[in-house]
């Protein structure tokens, strides 16, 4: 359905647009598939003002204690548990 | 008995391992007789035959009364959070989770509390405040009392982990192992008992009779420092290699428990280095407790900058982690110690970005890894408590 379809491409951009302010970094936008631990593009310091900002953005509880780092390996990785966790 | 430190242990483990092998190949090996299989386990590790009288499975009912108190404990407050979020309740679940532990480290030895006290009980201990975070946080909202006891205990890794995950742990029972997956996990098995081999019986054995066992017994600066080096290899040889033992005997059974180390003397950095080193144990800390007291603090709006805020972070962090391994000045040191670097390498990596040092060259990498390795080897130094 294209309604849905939309819905889903914002919350992905909105995640993104998040995720490049919290880095400082614009490669997310680029590169959905970059690994951003390994990069050094997040690390813990800034994983905690991305729940913070995703928290706010979004209006959802996340807990430090279900990002296993595999699950927020990846841009792409982030959006898709995102779009679980908002339920679309 | 300890685990991994005799061929007679290695011969027992065959029962389970067969026993788990054969029921898997046929679809077979349920949570139920995992439980099992561990029950018989516990028993043998936690008995001590040579112990004469009542005093032979004193240490099997330490193990099973404390299954028994966290169990209860962690039903309790799955209740509780069923009806309403209270931190008090939180706090309070903590708290009775913690006692055993505390009691056990901070009452001296001679005051009766040797009776609960067993091998693995902080390695435990953190299971279970990881179930009951997991609760706190909704993470969590069902308990089988078979997973529970089956998490806490499993027999692998009950006396010295690697900390797994509850909700990883309950992924991993819930999958059903087609023949193909089960070979995955036998390979994957075979080849970290293998290296738990190499590494605990061989590197680790010469390094402690050829190298650290000399320079323990020597005086002087010079074996000091020969001393350091000695042991925080002996240290990685001797752990990793028992790591590798828990990891591979669980993949057999279908328990694919997370590295607990990564080449830890690669690492670049200070940062990096807790990002291989007993990392069971670091992400425990890092996200139940520095990242919640970051959150914590940032929401609070506790001090006027974040840089601040991540200093307290790391030296709460860390003393709790140098803690955890013993209510001792060194751990103590310890956990200092390494607070102080992560601080200072965090400050200087933000003013690095700040000035837009991006991209270091492979000159800096080098002599970045390799002045790691030494802070971490003093780091042992302090830890091992051979400075007094």
């Amino acid at each position: 359905m294209p309604v849905n379809s939309e819905r889903r491409l914002s919350i992905a951009e909105r995640v993104i647009e998040v995720l490049a302010e919290v880095a400082e970094d614009n490669v997310v936008r680029t590169d959905p598939d970059i690994p951003l631990f390994e990069q050094d593009v997040l690390d813990s310091l800034r994983t905690v003002d991305l729940i913070l900002a995703l928290t706010k953005e979004f209006g959802v509880d996340i807990s430090p204690a279900e990002l296993d780092r595999s699950l927020w390996a990846t841009p792409k990785h982030i959006v898709a548990f995102m779009e679980a966790k908002v339920g679309v | 008995m300890i685990p991994y430190a005799s061929f007679f242990y290695f011969g027992l483990l065959l029962y389970p391992l067969v026993i788990g092998l054969v029921l898997a190949w046929f679809g077979k090996l349920t949570p139920g007789i995992l439980l099992g299989l561990t029950v018989a386990m516990v028993v043998v590790q936690y008995s001590r035959i040579q112990a004469e009288g009542p005093n032979a499975f004193d240490k099997v009912w330490a193990v099973a009364g404390f299954a028994l108190y966290q169990l209860a404990i962690a039903s309790a407050f799955l209740q509780v959070r069923q009806r309403l979020q209270s931190k008090p309740a939180f706090w309070f679940a903590i708290i009775l989770s913690l006692l055993p532990l505390a009691l056990v480290k901070v009452v001296p030895t001679n005051a009766g509390v040797t009776l609960i006290e067993f091998v693995g009980v902080s390695y435990v201990t953190f299971r279970s405040l990881d179930v009951i975070i997991g609760i706190e946080d909704r993470l969590i909202t069902a308990l089988s009392s078979r997973q529970y006891v089956l998490f806490l205990l499993f027999f692998p890794a009950v006396s010295s982990g690697p900390i797994d995950r509850f909700r990883r742990f309950a992924g991993d029972l819930a999958q059903p192992r087609t023949r193909q997956i089960l070979l995955a996990d036998v390979d994957s098995g075979v080849q970290h008992i293998m290296r738990g081999f190499a590494y605990k019986f061989l590197v680790a054995a010469l390094i402690k009779s050829h190298w650290l066992e000399p320079a323990e017994s020597a005086h002087g600066m010079w074996s000091t420092i020969s001393y350091m080096y000695a042991y925080t290899l002996y240290l990685f040889f001797d752990f990793a290699g028992y790591s590798a033992f828990a990891i591979g005997i669980g993949s057999m059974l279908g328990i694919r428990t997370p590295e607990n180390f990564r080449l830890p003397f690669l690492a670049r950095n200070i940062n990096d280095f807790w990002n291989r080193w007993h990392i069971s144990l670091s992400t425990w800390f890092r996200d139940h407790v520095f990242m919640r007291f970051m959150l914590a603090a940032t929401r609070g709006k506790w001090f006027r900058s974040r840089e601040v805020a991540s200093v307290a972070a790391f030296y709460v962090t860390f003393l709790l982690m140098g803690l955890w391994h013993g209510v001792a000045l060194r751990y103590v040191v310890y956990g200092l110690y390494h607070a102080t670097l992560l601080s200072v390498h965090n400050v200087f990596g933000r003013w690095r970005r700040k000035h837009g040092k991006g991209e270091a060259g492979l000159g800096w990498e080098v002599a970045s890894t390799a002045l790691t390795f030494q802070l971490v080897c003093f780091g042992l130094l302090i830890f091992s408590g051979r400075l007094g």
